[in-house]
């Protein structure tokens, strides 16, 4: 693959990522359901970790992070690297243990969601700023509101994989 | 294991920790003001933002007329009903204005002052995160905004206070937030406590007034104000109304549960404090 193809490709990544960062940062916060609002980036990493494998995935998580890290309030910086760690090992756990399929993506979506909520948690739990119960009002309704996003994830960059994923432009 | 991991992206791993420091130090030495990243990401999307904000208010108030007529005459009706009301309150208002100022005038008393330096501003996102309630303001340092300005709507009811500044945006820790800690005062009966924001009551839409003193008999629907001591926020600003008062778990102090009288849910417009200048 020329270099001209590999900045073809995750251009027409980036231009999937758009609508979903839009949807995440601006549109659905304004109407959340049971309390809250979904969050669709680490969804955007696990598809294409599961499509494109552990490289691809690696370099994918590092630039959602970094998105996530810099247009979101808050930043402490720990999501980049979060992020791109999960990219790793989903992308290797896809391509050695599961397979390239909806199934695969939605176990992995749903790994790296519940590690997300369980060291949010815990670091809630940790400063002590509020009780396991009330943390876990927030957290399940969270997770499974995000898990509920995968397939509309998974069909949209399923479908860019398939005009350029892989060795495609090759 | 030393070969998958080449193959798999150690490489860009390193990298991602080393931004991750990058990004942390940044943010933990900036206080509050924006990062340089944070800044230039955020003023770059300053206008996607605007506009989808503008757009989605655009089709709330077209959903609000079309699904929601009747609902909105009878809000009408009652709002005429309450204008009548306040009408006549203000005439009294200003009866008992004109007499307090000539009793000033005659035991030579200081006047009274209360001006603000506002600065408009359209609200352009609201709280992405569930762990934390966050405004996102179409104003930054180049409209003279700071961090620690206090943030009002059109009626004067605190909203929050400027958390994060950048050029042309600045985000704002809503009063529901569990940083909150602003100082408190019952109207009734002048109690003063801390208003605090706590992640179980973030969850309602609501904060607790904490540390009131013993003998403070406070029932359902007082109203509290900012207290203003410190002299870091305006004092008399409405915050909300207590809904209940309990007893912490150790048993030692009590709270009142605060039911904000701002709806952060729709908020479009808000007004920042610049500079204030209060003599009591």
């Amino acid at each position: 693959m020329t270099r001209r193809d590999f900045i073809h490709k995750w251009l027409v990544y980036a231009l999937g990522l758009l609508p979903v960062w839009l949807l995440d940062a601006y549109i659905l916060p304004r109407y959340p359901l049971w309390g809250v609002a979904p969050m669709l980036l680490p969804l955007t990493v696990a598809a294409v970790a599961v499509l494109e494998g552990a490289y691809s995935g690696t370099g994918f998580g590092m630039a959602v992070g970094l998105l996530w890290e810099l247009a979101y309030p808050g930043g402490f910086g720990g999501l980049v690297f979060y992020l791109a760690l999960s990219g790793m090992a989903m992308g290797s756990v896809a391509q050695y243990a599961l397979s390239q399929s909806f199934p695969g993506c939605l176990i992995c979506s749903a790994g790296v969601l519940g590690l997300l909520d369980c060291l949010r948690v815990v670091r809630m739990l940790f400063i002590n700023a509020a009780g396991l119960a009330d943390l876990l009002q927030v957290t399940i309704p969270e997770f499974l509101w995000s898990l509920a996003w995968t397939p509309l994830v998974w069909l949209l960059f399923r479908a860019i994989y398939n005009r350029v994923g892989g060795t495609r432009l090759a | 294991m030393k070969d998958f991991l080449r193959q798999n992206g150690i490489l860009l791993l390193v990298i991602a920790f080393l931004l991750s420091i990058l990004i942390g130090a940044l943010s933990f030495v900036m206080g509050g003001q924006a990062d340089p990243l944070s800044n230039i990401v955020n003023t770059v999307t300053a206008p996607v933002r605007g506009g989808i904000a503008a757009a989605a208010d655009w089709a709330e108030g077209v959903y609000a007329y079309v699904f929601r007529y009747g609902e909105m005459e009878q809000e009408l009706t009652d709002l005429r009903a309450q204008v009548r009301e306040l009408e006549e309150k203000v005439r009294q208002g200003e009866e008992a204005s004109r007499e307090n100022e000539q009793l000033r005038e005659l035991l030579e008393l200081k006047e009274r002052r209360r001006s603000f330096k506002l600065e408009t501003a359209k609200v352009t996102a609201r709280s992405n995160y569930n762990w934390e309630s966050i405004l996102t303001l179409s104003k930054g340092t180049k409209d003279g905004i700071e961090a620690g300005d206090c943030v009002i709507t059109e009626t004067g009811v605190l909203v929050g206070v400027v958390d994060q500044v950048g050029i042309n945006w600045s985000t704002v820790s809503t009063i529901i937030n569990t940083d909150t800690e602003i100082g408190g005062i019952v109207t009734r009966t002048f109690s003063a406590g801390v208003l605090e924001g706590e992640f179980s009551l973030m969850n309602q839409g609501k904060l607790k007034l904490n540390y009131l003193p013993e003998g403070a008999q406070l029932v359902s629907g007082d109203e509290v104000l900012t207290s203003g001591r410190g002299d870091m926020f305006p004092s008399g600003l409405p915050v909300g109304h207590v809904e209940g008062v309990f007893t912490d778990p150790s048993g030692q102090t009590r709270y009142a549960v605060i039911q904000p009288s701002v709806a952060l849910d729709s908020l479009i417009e808000v007004f920042v404090i610049k500079d204030f200048d209060i003599a009591e």
